[in-house]
């Protein structure tokens, strides 16, 4: 089923994330944010949904200083070993 | 060999803010995390040597570390919500734009604490989705499970963050 006429269903959730994420088509987007006009229930979803997109895209944590060159030694290390599949 | 292993980490050092992050969300310790990011790096290259090497890197090696994760805290005890989010009343943002500024300024151990608060899955999907770029497609893929499986525990996750930071944004607007 395409996913506009799937979205007529009344799923304030699942409509939500798709629009959030910014995964529906150019057809779908119009015509959820044509519902969005009428329904307080998506609409609110939608702010939400929004917002807590921010905070997390903010909640990003930075590789602690050293963890590159402690993974860089584990491989090298590691590349001296035999290949799992070799027989020994 | 050593071509091998530098083949790998050409490949693969780009991804490990992401798999950091990933394994921040089963480890709520810096170092087990860290840990857990060795680990996968290792599992990854020991796949890359007997030639099992993926068209796009992000999702196979984020896939390697939520196997893993799964694994070593299958059985780690949850941490229970004191307020269920899903039930806790909220009063939508009033803007359908809130202040960045706002989000930004905010204290960072609010927010790390915040994601603790949030279901192990409804964790692992805005990790992928929101701060790593996966589409619901790819996350259900790494995740294992069904993508309305996935856009439900984002939705959901995304709720939650927001009726747990929402009180804090608008004190620091207010300030």
């Amino acid at each position: 089923m395409k996913l506009w006429l799937r979205m007529r269903r009344h799923d304030p959730e699942r409509n939500s994330a798709e629009y959030v994420s910014g995964e529906l088509s150019a057809r779908a987007r119009r015509w959820f944010e044509h519902h969005l006009l009428d329904c307080e229930d998506c609409w609110r979803e939608v702010l939400l949904g929004r917002f807590g997109r921010r905070v997390a895209e903010d909640a990003h944590e930075p590789v602690p200083l050293g963890l590159r060159d402690r993974v860089r030694a584990a491989v090298l290390l590691s590349s001296t070993d035999p290949p799992s599949g070799a027989v020994g | 060999m050593r071509e091998d292993h530098e083949e790998f980490l050409r490949a693969t050092m780009g991804a490990m803010e992401l798999v950091y992050n990933l394994a921040r969300k089963f480890a709520d310790r810096q170092e087990d995390a860290e840990d857990l990011v060795q680990e996968t790096y290792l599992a990854a290259y020991r796949a890359w040597r007997d030639e099992r090497r993926p068209r796009r890197v992000e999702p196979w090696i984020a896939t390697i570390c939520l196997n893993l994760g799964r694994s070593r805290y299958r059985n780690r005890l949850r941490r229970p919500s004191e307020v269920s989010i899903e039930e806790r009343e909220v009063q939508a943002p009033r803007s359908a734009d809130p202040e960045r500024a706002a989000v930004a300024a905010m204290d960072r151990q609010a927010l790390y604490e915040a994601m603790w608060r949030l279901p192990d899955g409804q964790r692992v999907a805005i990790t992928l989705v929101d701060l790593a770029g996966f589409s619901t497609a790819e996350a259900a893929r790494a995740m294992r499970t069904p993508r309305g499986t996935v856009l439900s525990r984002l939705h959901r996750g995304r709720r939650g963050l927001a009726v747990l930071l929402w009180d804090d944004v608008r004190e620091v607007e207010e300030r």
